[in-house]
């Protein structure tokens, strides 16, 4: 499949801080890809660099083909994550300007505007001026603004940041809109569940470093086959039983569930029979774990705990934890 | 090469397109406008200076020449007659008009003059000056001394008088206290020698002679000042283009930056076409607000009908040497104004270039009376001050030789291809950095880095 982003080996250090470390990462073309990681990751750096809004320090760096962006701008939209407007100037106006500024033909212009305007929820909002707009308005003229010369690559930084969930879901359905057009997308985020619904993989960062590089599908479809979930159906119902069930290491109590954790080399499926020989069970299930998980044991600044899920989540060629 | 003409655009119109740039324009003619009335105000107001003047005056004559001084109309005489020789000659017949004006005034100071004998008590007397009582109280105490009239031995020279005085006199009241005494002394002095003050006068006073300056294809009328205001408001036309030019370009882009709308637009552009757009955009309305500038100053010297007294090749040289600075000073300042976070941030960064900037006010004089002097020659080839040494140099009364004005267009030339390069590459790093705001060693370091 063509490459629409190509990473190979990327550092950029600024000072004696390295943002993104020996960075090693491939989107195909017309993939929905989520790159994330806790702050500092070095998330925005490497989307600067793919911008050639920095260079990198090593590495190489290919996006639709061209060695730098910058011989490719036309065909990429991008909504930074410091994002700003003209406050003085009218939207229409503003998003006239990007146009141009993107290239787009004088006579299609208009029209664009209008009918993005019209897809971002926002169709009277042509004359007036930035100013006047709230935060999320004026992050969906942003967004507007960034698909303006309908892009082969779209890159979002924090898409959904500061938006309320009715914002948010229009945002979602604009980006899985653009990505059915064919439009390549990498987006990076913070909002795991948003990142799991509609990207089509993941790539997390940490410290400058990949440690993911997945299908959601396969992230979602590993199994966790040393936890089992187990919900009784009877809320008051005496657990301690589970307990004592051949092969449980222990058991901990998660709102609603019970996670029983398991010993090496013990069958998960015996467990579970033995479980529903023992109690009223509700729902029981071979624990999936989520981006969330992965993420928050991340910034929780678990590293080996992170480290042995990722371990087990992760594929070994795609795998690139720190040492 | 389209992406800069649209930035360029958009940096024009929100520049020129606002009320702030005709409030700008129309800012600097009023100010002068109202200084200006406002010091013919300060001149011609109801001041009059008043008082009572104590004299002990050994010579018994001196205090009746000065009642007799007091009561002539001396002072409207004299006004009235600087106004007529000082006119220029377009304006010879309100200069009459005004000057006989000033002598149907009366202007003079209202002065009571009291005579105390030759022996009064001095000190008591300075004790008047002290005085709480404005019945009593005396605004100047003179000692008129007893050779103030009559020299008796000719080898020496005439005394004069010992003025004491309040202690918050006004300097116009003192002035007039020394006029009227000067007045009194002379007149009496010409007495004694048995000569006529009126015929002295006459014998003394020589009339402006008219001056008129002979060109190759005419003779005309001479307006000496011309040579002297010419170089001023060449200079100050560059100053004002540049710097306002220069002051916007760093304004705005603080306000990208700060707005963070810098991002967006380095999506859609290159560092180098988001500078050379905000470069020319702020340079045509500079170029717009000079050209104005221009054109009123034309008026004025066509009304007066001296317009042939300017050399139209300076106006193109405006223009040439207008650009050089325009590209020296306002990339600078657009660096700087990349490299910062906001307006208050610039101040250490801006001295330098305010003190380049100041220096040509400083050479003005200079240059304009020794346009080919070492200094004036060193100013016109030393970037970035050479546009305004070398407008100097070409507005005044000896413009140089045309190798000259080229090697300085020359050498302007290559300091905006430095300026311009060193810009750059500040720019490109800065435009993305926030934080501690640089100083120049930082700077510097960046465009190592790039």
């Amino acid at each position: 499949m063509a490459t629409a982003v190509s990473i190979q080996g990327v550092t950029k250090t600024f000072g004696s801080q390295t943002a993104v470390d020996r960075l090693n990462l491939e989107v195909p073309k017309g993939a929905l890809y989520g790159f994330i990681g806790p702050n500092g990751a070095g998330k925005t750096t490497t989307i600067r660099m793919l911008m050639s809004i920095m260079f990198p320090d090593s590495g190489k760096l290919e996006v639709l083909g061209h060695a730098s962006a910058l011989e490719a701008k036309d065909k990429i939209g991008y909504l930074p994550e410091e994002r700003g407007v003209y406050k003085n100037m009218k939207v229409a106006a503003y998003l006239k300007y990007i146009a141009r500024l993107k290239g787009v033909a004088e006579p299609v212009i208009g029209g664009r505007i209008k009918q993005l305007l019209e897809r971002v929820e926002l169709p009277d909002v042509g004359g007036k001026q930035c100013e006047e707009l709230s935060k999320g308005m004026r992050q969906k003229i942003q967004f507007a603004a960034s698909i303006i010369n309908e892009p082969e690559l779209l890159i979002l930084d924090e898409p959904f940041s500061g938006l309320d969930p009715v914002s948010m879901r229009l945002l979602r359905n604009l980006i899985v809109e653009e990505h059915r057009r064919g439009a390549t997308i990498l987006f990076s985020t913070h909002v795991m569940p948003q990142a799991e619904e509609i990207c089509d993989h993941v790539i997390m960062i940490h410290k400058g470093r990949k440690v993911l590089d997945d299908p959601v599908a396969a992230i979602g479809g590993r199994q966790d086959v040393r936890t089992i979930v187990v919900e009784p159906f009877d809320a008051e119902a005496d657990t301690s039983v589970l307990s004592r069930i051949s092969g449980v290491e222990s058991q901990r109590a998660r709102g609603n569930t019970i996670e029983l954790q398991l010993r090496e080399g013990t069958d998960a499926a015996t467990v579970m029979r033995d479980a529903l020989g023992n109690l009223r069970v509700a729902r029981i299930e071979i624990k999936r774990p989520r981006l969330e998980d992965v993420f928050v044991r991340l910034v929780a600044g678990d590293p080996d705990d992170a480290a042995t899920l990722l371990s087990e989540l992760a594929k070994p060629d795609a795998r690139e934890v720190a040492e | 090469m389209r992406k800069i003409l649209w930035i360029a655009l958009r940096e024009f119109l929100a520049i020129v397109w606002t009320k702030a740039f005709l409030f700008g324009l129309l800012f600097l003619p009023v100010m002068i406008g109202i200084v200006a009335i406002f010091i013919n105000m300060m001149d011609n107001d109801d001041f009059r200076a008043a008082g009572r003047i104590a004299l002990i005056d050994p010579t018994g004559r001196v205090t009746a020449e000065a009642r007799q001084a007091l009561d002539s109309n001396a002072m409207e005489r004299d006004l009235a007659a600087g106004v007529r020789e000082n006119a220029p000659p377009a304006f010879e017949g309100a200069a009459e008009s005004a000057a006989d004006a000033i002598e149907a005034l009366d202007l003079g100071p209202d002065f009571t003059l009291v005579q105390l004998p030759s022996d009064a008590d001095l000190d008591a007397e300075k004790a008047m000056l002290l005085s709480a009582d404005p019945e009593n109280a005396l605004l100047a105490l003179v000692v008129v001394h007893a050779n103030a009239i009559e020299e008796p031995d000719p080898a020496k020279p005439f005394g004069s008088y010992d003025l004491y005085t309040a202690p918050k006199i006004d300097e116009r009241e003192s002035g007039a206290v020394r006029s009227m005494l000067r007045e009194a002394i002379v007149d009496l002095r010409i007495s004694a020698y048995g000569l006529d003050r009126g015929t002295i006068d006459r014998i003394t006073r020589v009339e402006g002679g008219q001056s008129i300056t002979v060109t190759e294809t005419e003779e005309r009328e001479a307006f000496e000042g011309l040579n002297f205001i010419l170089p001023m408001a060449f200079m100050f036309l560059l100053f004002m283009g540049i710097m306002g030019g220069g002051q916007g370009m760093m304004t705005s882009t603080i306000e990208e930056k700060s707005s963070r709308v810098v991002e967006v637009l380095l999506s859609a552009v290159s560092p180098m076409e988001l500078m050379a757009g905000k470069l020319f955009g702020h340079m045509s309305a500079s170029l717009i607000g000079m050209t104005i500038y221009l054109v009123a100053g034309l008026i004025v010297l066509g009304s007066a009908s001296m317009l042939g007294l300017l050399d139209p090749m300076l106006i193109v040289y405006l223009f040439v040497f207008f650009f050089i600075a325009y590209f020296t000073i306002g990339s600078f300042m657009l660096a700087i104004g990349s490299a910062v976070n906001e307006l208050r941030e610039t101040q250490s960064l801006m001295m330098p270039v305010m003190i380049i900037t100041m220096l040509p006010w400083f050479l003005w004089l200079p240059i304009s009376r020794d346009p080919n002097s070492t200094i004036s020659v060193v100013a016109s080839f030393l970037p970035p001050i050479s546009s305004f040494g070398m407008m100097l140099r070409l507005s005044s009364t000896e413009p140089p030789p045309a190798w000259e004005v080229l090697l300085s267009i020359g050498v302007g030339v290559l300091g905006v291809y430095l300026v311009l390069w060193f810009a750059a590459r500040v720019f490109r790093i800065g435009i993305l950095l926030t934080g501690k705001p640089p100083d120049f060693r930082t700077l510097i370091r960046w465009v190592r880095m790039s």
